[in-house]
């Protein structure tokens, strides 16, 4: 498959969001809410960053299926190690 | 072959020819992809490790902000996605063939970049001063371990973009054979990427 | 790494018609060609294979004959071996580096340095890895870290002595155990092991990804390559855990951080946890490409396709997959969570599932062949016959209430040996005796490489089946003297036996060394295609020429064409083109 000609992604565009979800970020670490729920709005946010990060700026939009399916294919490893090992001291 | 020259009709930012259908990418991108995945695996240790430790532990931790400067840190985050930008518009310049913008935005992200490493020293030499260490408790051995090693990556990524600015000044970039220029950056954006994780769950949680 | 060349697709190589004249240095030493890194890891590993099996034999000495002057035991200092009896803190260190040295430096790179460099770009029809000069940095950079392994002996202290597994809080408490020295040599060598081993595994993944030439379709790849490429999969994702993990015991050790020391909440049990996670798909990596190795000689020796080779494709992944989630079933016993535990008991007795399915595939391969014993068939059905024991004691160990029993006993040594030596060491001799003549040109001796066979395989059974019986009697592992408990003194005769058999087993191993060495010089010329085999690089001389392929071969079928119907011969290359065929003909893969 050869690289598609396709336009630039609007780059400045996601820039700008991406300093807009990290100013939301520092806003929302200091609320005074539920820890828990500050937690999973930061990781919710870090995740929508790194997405467009990878998404946009490393080119996995416009990559073939197969290597999206490799790009993503350690975080799965990831989440179990965390997720077992935790229940260790969450008896 | 160890010394392969081109042909002069090969696309080499194309998959390569005369083979089986592979990943549908040239080989250094698919290497870089590859290896990427071994840091995953890294940072996952690293990250893991700590996460594993607060959920065990969390007494050891400092509320966001108390020990840490986050307006700071909240900066040289900051700088480290722009840095991300240059490179994609230097990669966006080779791509339509602009040298000169190439070289530009190539020495942006190793200033960019080299800056990034600055502040995270400062703030490591400034931790210091004031008895944060590596040996304070948990979260003095998991903020610099994960913080250290990505800034190692960070440090890493600066000495191969100065290398590829030093080739873009040779000439040896073009819009048809720009690898060593995505290879390049797809590492930085993962280091970005990486920091966007750690910015979030070290400084603001 | 920005600007690796690649070779260029449509770049024919044309072997010796490479002009340039290359040094010594840059041909022998400083080569980017595959098959010299190959060999160049072949002679590292075995020279550390003989390393870990002298410390073995020191063992076997303290063990066999407990409190005795070892014979030549004066040459060691007496920090290790004072009048060549054995110390217990020696003894530590002896089964420490014993591990280490078999598992990181011979077994791993036996299997996955040599095989996987040598065999993916012929047998896929490349001209070489997709980075030649990161595979050279990757065999340089093996390298020092074994300098700095062996290193480790003449450090103060000692060198490692908490086991291969380095468990803390022991390995970083250099105040009980007085190693300090020792355990940080240890901890950087594997750290720079492990950047090797990644930089081996992208290259060989994305070479057999792109670089399969035309018609090589997934399902057409040799098994053994199959398993090459899951193995470097497997490399790539679990040796940068066991990096991470490493590296926060080093810090533990010399920058004083609490990772793993209790005192400041650190958590023992996460070393554990995190090296597991790396410790079972490692010894996945131990013994997938051994299984490669032995279905392509199998079929070979048979003179008949695989059996099921799809399911083998798909066992193979199974284990890969599955693999990721049994690394408790090594700590059963240490206090971690039941419910995990029990969760950990599920998947382990599963994954016995794939491994069993290759077992009857190969015994469904050599069934009704007409079987060729040459010495690597004879090597590969000995893997086949001493995998399924170790497997089967594996079943035994998955359940946790009887793991209670023997967790930490001879049981496991008996286990881990069946696989690890009986397993993965017969597959490397089977792979060594089978690929010789193209790696070197000559034939190695089959008269004396039979003896060798013989020998190694019933003194190796006399070494550990007994120590089945030892474990279940409750010999504890790791112990330097077992008759300071009275209900294993009258083990002593069965250890003393299994001493007996080591030292007969390890000289045995001179014939192979010899046959090795000496049929380098003086062994019988090799023809192209010795075992008659269908894979690529049987299709080019002994040794192939730089470059492998005057052209890009173009393949036509799978590699297990044994006893074709379709021609005269017993076998049918993969890239041979047959005129076509009419509409009854099978159709291929």
């Amino acid at each position: 498959m050869e690289k598609a000609k396709h336009a630039h992604p609007n780059y400045i565009g996601i820039f700008f969001f991406l300093a807009a979800l990290t100013a939301v970020e520092l806003g929302v670490a200091f609320l005074p809410w539920p820890k828990m729920v500050l937690i999973l709005l930061l990781i919710f946010l870090a995740i929508w960053k790194a997405a467009l990060v990878a998404l946009y700026y490393m080119h996995l939009r416009y990559e073939p299926n197969r290597l999206r399916l490799l790009a993503i294919a350690p975080l799965p490893l990831a989440v179990i190690l965390v997720v077992a090992v935790t229940r260790e001291f969450r008896w | 072959m160890a010394h392969a020259t081109a042909m002069l009709d090969d696309d080499m930012m194309a998959p390569p020819r005369g083979y089986e259908q592979g990943m549908g990418v040239y080989n250094e991108k698919l290497g870089m992809w590859v290896f990427l995945g071994s840091e995953v695996m890294f940072f996952t240790a690293l990250i893991g490790a700590y996460i594993i430790l607060r959920v065990a532990h969390p007494d050891a931790w400092k509320p966001p902000g108390e020990v840490l400067n986050v307006p700071l840190t909240a900066i040289n985050t900051f700088l480290l996605i722009c840095s991300s930008v240059t490179m994609v518009k230097a990669f966006a310049a080779i791509q339509d063939g602009n040298l000169a913008g190439l070289k530009r935005w190539l020495i942006a992200t190793v200033l960019i970049g080299a800056g990034f490493v600055g502040v995270q020293v400062f703030e490591y030499m400034h931790l210091m001063s004031v008895g944060f260490v590596p040996s304070e408790g948990l979260y003095g051995s998991t903020f610099y371990t994960m913080t250290g090693f990505h800034g190692f990556h960070v440090t890493v990524g600066v000495i191969c973009m100065i290398y590829v600015t030093w080739r873009a000044f040779r000439g040896k970039y073009s819009a048809a054979d720009h690898r060593g220029v995505e290879v390049v950056g797809l590492y930085w954006h993962f280091v970005d990427l990486v920091w966007i994780i750690l910015f979030t769950i070290v400084y603001l949680i | 790494m920005a600007t690796i060349t690649a070779p260029t697709a449509g770049h024919i190589a044309t072997g010796e018609a490479h002009a340039h004249e290359m040094s010594f240095l840059r041909k022998y030493i400083f080569s980017t060609d595959h098959k010299i890194i190959g060999i160049q890891f072949l002679i590292m590993s075995l020279v550390f294979l003989l390393v870990g099996g002298l410390l073995a034999m020191v063992i076997r000495w303290q063990l066999g004959f407990p409190g005795q002057a070892m014979p030549g035991g004066g040459v060691l200092p007496d920090t290790m071996a004072p009048d060549g009896i054995v110390l217990p803190e020696f003894y530590n260190a002896l089964v420490t580096m014993h591990g280490t040295f078999m598992v990181f430096f011979a077994i791993m790179p036996l299997l996955v340095g040599v095989f996987g460099n040598y065999l993916i770009p012929l047998k896929i029809g490349a001209p070489d890895m997709a980075f030649p000069r990161i595979n050279m940095a990757s065999f340089w950079i093996a390298v020092p870290a074994g300098i700095m392994m062996i290193a480790g002996f003449v450090v103060e202290g000692g060198h490692a002595a908490a086991g291969w597994t380095a468990y803390a809080p022991l390995s970083e408490r250099a105040d009980l155990t007085g190693v300090s020295m020792g355990q940080i040599l240890w901890c950087i060598s594997l750290i720079i092991l492990g950047l090797s081993s990644i930089l081996g595994s992208f290259n060989y993944i994305t070479t057999v990804i792109n670089l399969r030439a035309p018609g090589m379709h997934w399902f057409r790849l040799p098994l053994s390559i199959w398993a090459l490429f899951v193995t470097a999969i497997l490399v790539l994702l679990a040796m940068p855990i066991l990096s991470g993990a490493i590296i926060m015991l080093l810090f533990d050790q010399t920058l004083g951080t609490h990772f793993f020391g209790p005192a400041q909440g650190g958590q023992p049990l996460l070393w554990q946890h995190l090296f597991w996670f790396f410790g079972h798909p490692e010894v996945y990596i131990l013994i997938l490409p051994a299984m490669g190795f032995a279905s392509d000689i199998i079929a070979n020796g048979s003179r008949k396709p695989v059996f099921g080779y799809a399911s083998m494709v798909f066992a193979i992944l199974a284990i890969a997959v599955l693999g990721w989630g049994v690394w408790g079933h090594h700590m059963f016993m240490s206090g971690m969570n039941p419910t995990l535990g029990t969760s950990f008991m599920i998947s382990t007795m599963l994954i016995a599932v794939p491994s069993a399915i290759k077992v009857f595939n190969w015994l469904g391969t050599i069934w009704g062949g007409s079987v060729r014993f040459h010495v690597p068939m004879l090597h590969a059905v000995a893997f086949v016959s001493m995998f399924i024991i170790g497997g089967l004691s594996g079943i035994f160990m998955a359940s946790t209430p009887v793991d209670i029993y023997i967790h930490d006993t001879y049981f496991i040594v008996a286990h881990l040996h069946y696989v690890l030596f009986g397993g993965s060491l017969f597959a490397i001799f089977a792979a060594i005796s089978y690929w010789y003549p193209k790696m070197f040109g000559r034939m190695m001796n089959p008269f004396w490489a039979k003896v060798h066979f013989v020998i190694t395989f019933i003194a190796y059974n006399g070494v550990f089946f007994p120590m089945h019986q030892l474990g279940l009697q409750g010999h504890m592992r790791r112990i330097f003297d077992p008759n300071e408990y009275e209900f294993l003194q009258h083990l002593q005769g069965i250890n003393t036996f299994i001493s007996i058999s080591a030292f007969v087993l390890f000289a045995a191993q001179f014939i192979f060394a010899i046959n090795f060495i000496a049929s380098w010089f003086v062994g019988a010329k090799a023809p192209d295609n010795p075992w008659d085999d269908n894979g690529l690089e049987w299709t080019v001389a002994s040794p192939p020429p730089h470059g492998n392929f005057a052209t890009i071969p173009r393949v036509f079928r799978g590699p297990y064409e044994y006893s074709s119907p379709l021609v005269e011969e017993d076998f049918l290359p993969q890239n041979r083109e047959l005129p076509p065929q009419p509409a009854a003909s099978a159709a291929h893969t």
